[in-house]
């Protein structure tokens, strides 16, 4: 997917100008968000977990070559192929050569971020191979031509009436449209056919087992199992980051995974791939081929301050936390990661002078430290990030301030190296500002602060600082307080 | 054409090494248990299943109503088939399959059924013909997805997130409990284990000789969606609905 | 980590760090605070030459510029002993928690912040460590809600002292806030870099507080009462935004007050 991050200024603004949107987009909050909160506040040792989960990925992590080698290893043990592909262009190629080469004439996709980095269903499609996404989110966004606005629930934006209108033309002309559950029996019934006449499926891939060359599914919703169930060929494509070591690994994984994601103890499916089928097995596909792909992961991973966010086990719950994320949604990214964790890979995957404004499109809540399941400290890496925006070498790609701000910072540092100055400076500011205030508030602060008060009251410096107020209090008859 | 080695000495650069290192032993992850004590561990979980089987049949229970099973118990072989026929008939089934577990022929469950005037196959369906026939594997898929029910056992359930774990067997293993609208799943005590961990205690061995079958189904009720406006509907791509019939206590 | 007041006598002197905003812009609170901490039998003292945290600039990347402040900062405040009291969860968290990313190439300087970092507390976590937060009893009739800035709560780990010293003020009903932990959309620079996206955020928390049915809102960070003031100022509310620091004031300054203060 090409990356649109420049535009994230003007697809915010065009989020918050739209009510619907919003209001759909209240949903996770109100359903995931919540629905995380009480799954942890359910578990006794969820605490204990976050912390075992993020020893679990900071060793793999440390050790991927070893562990992308013993994986690989076990794959092929197991009858299965595997592809290294360096970048998304060298992964997509493959997958749409390997089908062309088999003749395939049905994909079936299921629900893969890393297949957006590829935009592997067009490509499936310009290629002359019908591509369908089966994950229901998916299918909707790809009958609206959209990328997706949510780490698992791509659709999240879309009211009822416009999944509707997307279902079936008749509920285009504003008639009253039936409720969720209908709507979803429709879609079955869609893709249904489809499932049937796959002959090649592409999944993601939740977790890479390296010890035993097993791949983890973990859906609700059963096309994930009609992928390892159906079609002949399944290709299952990953970040190389999604490793764990062990099989016994996973149930921390799992279980941390799930809550976090929907709030879930766990999900209706979770499909343990172990290769293609065995030679007595009368079912299931008989090729399996996992493509690895780096994709700028190297960058993440070469990055001491950055390496803790391949760590990153794709739940969204910092997405359902975010204020920002919930007012903005997801395409205002510009690229396949949305929210905060998407605001700390997009610039370092794809560029952080274009992506500059993501890591600056936050008000630092902490919000998604708190909720990551992984403990992935979110907030320090946008201010790593925010600090090459401002200040990186400016032959770099990274440098986005302008000379504007650099003189704006430099003039505040000169006013707070000493008192007299800053009193001085606070002084100046009440002078300048006073004649368009009323009672202490300014509706119309000049630049810099004009933003401010597009919305809100300013206020004006106090007539005496703090430092004057108790230097007075001390003298006999005291205290000066509230002069506006 | 990136090769396996450039793609990996690149990953051993991003990492700051020369070359790959082996991982000093972590207690961070369970890749560095010696064998014998994941045996220990493996064993010590089938025993728990055994001694515990009447209180984790009933968490079992308890947490396979949450997550969506609709939860039968029935005390004996011939209830249990009767029961299992009941359903079907409920749902006008016409067509049934069933896969090869054994509690499938230790309960009079094909007879039960033939009587309300369904169909019941086996899932293994290409007993004597070539398995790697295309048109043999067609017809096995063409049963899956017209079927109106299907009914397995269980290999093993989980008690912490009312989960049943099902292998591919010979047949139809995969799509019996995944294309028909309905499934029925037999659960006995004895087959319940505490948690994930004990699952994947026992089965680590298998994991790692590549014994285990080309996939593994853990299932924790019907299939659901809530990808549409956040609101969670049960029934989409797998089952609508999911029965679990516990056999043997009541 | 501050050091376990446990294993410490309670102080009878501490410095007052004032904070930038409200050293120039509210000093209201900073008297306040002084207020508090002197009927709690502590002597006060105001380190004349302080400025700034430094947060600002680091916030928005500008590290070069931050760094001879913060440096100033630590330089001024070794030089006390005791205690150093903010009456802001995200400055304390800025000197406890991010000084060292700032000095990482200095080890010294590193060390020399961690020792002040180690003995400063923000205003409440302060009065609860000390001398818990059944020690002030005072009086002030009014409604109120209190806002949890996101530093305090989450840089600092500080969520119950706040409430239950607002608990203890007799006459202060206080009511609850819907979502009273999501961030009010202040985040420094973010609010005019980002005014339209902060400004919705700010929408949400405002509508909330409107439907609390409140006189006040109390809230422990000076940025984050003015992106709260400053809005409902101009929806045309009554609603008063105030520090705790200055309704615990009130509470043991004299003759309770209803309602609203004048700025």
């Amino acid at each position: 997917m090409k990356p649109e991050t420049t535009q994230f200024r003007v697809k915010a603004a065009a989020t918050l100008d739209n009510k619907t949107v919003l209001q759909s987009l209240e949903h996770v909050y109100t359903g995931f968000h919540e629905g995380r909160l009480t799954a942890a506040a359910d578990t006794p040792n969820w605490e204990e977990l976050r912390t075992k989960g993020k020893a679990i990925k900071d060793h793999t992590i440390a050790h991927l070559d070893y562990y992308l080698g013993l994986l690989a290893d076990n794959v092929e043990k197991n009858g299965g192929h595997v592809f290294f592909a360096e970048d998304a262009a060298e992964a997509r190629e493959h997958v749409v050569k390997l089908a062309h080469d088999r003749n395939v004439k049905t994909v079936i996709k299921s629900k893969s971020m890393v297949s957006e980095e590829m935009a592997l269903a067009d490509a499936l499609i310009d290629a002359g191979i019908e591509a369908v996404e089966t994950d229901l989110g998916e299918y909707i966004i790809q009958l609206a031509g959209e990328t997706p606005y949510h780490l698992i629930a791509p659709a999240i934006h879309k009211s009822r009436e416009d999944v509707a209108a997307l279902l079936d033309d008749d509920f285009k002309n504003g008639d009253p449209v039936p409720g969720a559950d209908e709507l979803t029996m429709l879609a079955r019934a869609k893709l249904r056919a489809v499932f049937e006449r796959a002959d090649m499926s592409v999944t993601g891939v939740n977790f890479a087992v390296a010890e035993s060359g097993s791949i983890a599914l973990v859906t609700n919703e059963g096309n994930g199992r009609m992928s390892t169930s159906v079609p002949r060929i399944h290709v299952a494509v990953m970040g190389m980051e999604k490793i764990v070591p062990s099989i016994q690994d996973l149930s921390t994984m799992l279980r941390i995974l799930i809550r976090s994601a929907t709030g879930q103890r766990i999900t209706s499916y979770i499909t343990m791939v172990n290769g293609p089928r065995k030679p007595d097995e009368e079912e299931g596909p008989e090729e399996f081929h996992l493509v690895i792909m780096n994709n700028g992961r190297d960058k993440l991973l070469a990055d001491p301050q950055m390496r803790e966010s391949l760590n990153c086990i794709r739940c969204g719950a910092c997405l359902n936390a975010c204020p920002v994320y919930r007012k903005v949604g997801g395409h205002a990214y510009g690229w396949v990661y949305p929210g905060p964790i998407g605001s700390v890979v997009s610039p370092v995957m794809t560029g952080l002078k274009d992506a500059h404004d993501l890591p600056n499109a936050s008000s630092l809540c902490g919000a998604c430290h708190e909720v990551c399941p992984v403990k992935i400290n979110i907030p320090r890496m946008l201010l790593e990030l925010r600090w090459r925006a401002a200040e990186g070498k400016s032959d770099s790609r990274e440098r986005a301030s302008s000379v504007k701000e650099r003189m704006l910072w430099k003039s505040w540092r000169i006013g707070m190296m000493g008192r007299r100055r800053f009193d001085l400076g606070a002084r100046i500011s009440r002078w300048l500002l006073r004649p368009m205030s009323k009672r202490g508030w300014i509706k119309k602060a000049p630049p810099p602060l004009s933003g401010w008060t597009t919305t809100r009251d300013f206020p004006l410096a106090a007539s005496k600082s703090l430092k004057q107020r108790l230097a007075d209090r001390k003298k006999p008859g005291g205290t000066n307080r509230d002069r506006p | 054409m990136t090769d396996r080695a450039k793609f990996i000495s690149g990953v051993t650069a991003s990492l700051g090494h020369s070359e790959v290192q082996t991982p000093a032993p972590d207690l961070a992850t369970a890749i560095f248990e010696s064998d014998d004590d994941a045996k220990l561990k493996a064993a010590e979980a089938l025993a728990v299943a055994g001694d515990r089987a009447t209180d984790l049949i009933e968490r079992m229970a308890e947490a396979a109503e949450a997550t969506g099973w609709r939860v039968h118990r029935v005390s004996n072989p011939e209830d249990a088939a009767e029961l299992i026929a009941d359903i079907c008939q409920g749902y006008g089934a016409k067509r049934v399959l069933r896969s090869t577990h054994d509690v499938l022929t230790d309960i009079p469950l094909d007879l039960a059924i033939r009587d309300t005037g369904a169909s019941i196959d086996l899932t293994e369906l290409t007993n004597q013909a070539d398995t790697t026939e295309p048109s043999e594997r067609e017809k096995a898929k063409n049963a899956a997805f017209s079927a109106d029910v299907g009914i397995t056992g269980v290999d093993y359930a989980i008690a912490e997130t009312g989960t049943v774990v099902l292998h591919p067997r010979k047949g139809l293993s995969r799509l019996v409990s995944l294309a028909p609208p309905t499934h029925i799943a037999v659960l006995r005590p004895g087959e319940v284990l505490e948690s994930l961990d004990e699952l994947f205690a026992i089965e680590r061995d298998d994991f790692l000789s590549g014994k285990l079958s080309g996939s593994m189904n853990l299932i924790s009720g019907p299939s659901k969606t809530g990808d549409i406006e956040g609101t969670i509907v049960t029934g989409i791509h797998g089952p609508l609905e999911a029965h679990l019939v516990i056999l043997g206590s009541s | 980590m501050p050091e376990d007041p446990s294993t410490q006598p309670r102080p009878e002197h501490v410095t007052l760090f004032a904070t930038c905003m409200v050293d120039q812009l509210a000093p209201g609170v900073g008297e306040s605070t002084v207020e508090v901490l002197e009927y709690l039998g502590l002597e006060v003292d105001f380190l004349d030459d302080q400025t700034c945290c430094a947060q600002p600039a680091f916030n928005s990347g500008f590290r070069s510029e931050a760094l001879p402040v913060a440096r100033r900062f630590v330089e001024l405040f070794e030089k006390v002993e005791g205690p150093i009291v903010v009456p802001s969860g995200s400055c304390a968290a800025m000197v406890r928690n991010y000084y060292r990313d700032l000095f990482r190439d200095d080890p010294d300087l590193v060390e020399r912040a961690r020792r002040v970092g180690d003995r400063l507390y923000e205003f409440t976590e302060f009065i609860d460590r000390f001398f818990g937060n059944d020690a002030i009893t005072g009086r002030v009739n009014d409604t109120a809600t209190y806002h949890k800035c996101c530093h305090l709560i989450r840089e600092l780990g500080v969520d119950g002292p706040p409430l239950e010293l607002l608990e203890n003020v007799d006459g202060l009903e206080m009511r609850p806030l819907e979502r009273a932990d999501v961030c009010c959309g202040f985040g420094g620079a973010f609010s005019v870099k980002m005014a339209d996206i902060s400004s919705a955020i700010l929408d949400e928390k405002l509508d909330n507080i409107e439907a609390a049915g409140v006189n006040t809102v109390i809230a422990a960070d000076t940025g984050c009462i003015y992106q709260m003031q400053g809005g409902l100022r101009r929806r045309g509310s009554d609603v008063q935004v105030v520090h705790i620091a200055e309704i615990l004031a009130k509470s043991i300054s004299g003759p309770a007050q209803t309602g609203t203060r004048a700025r």
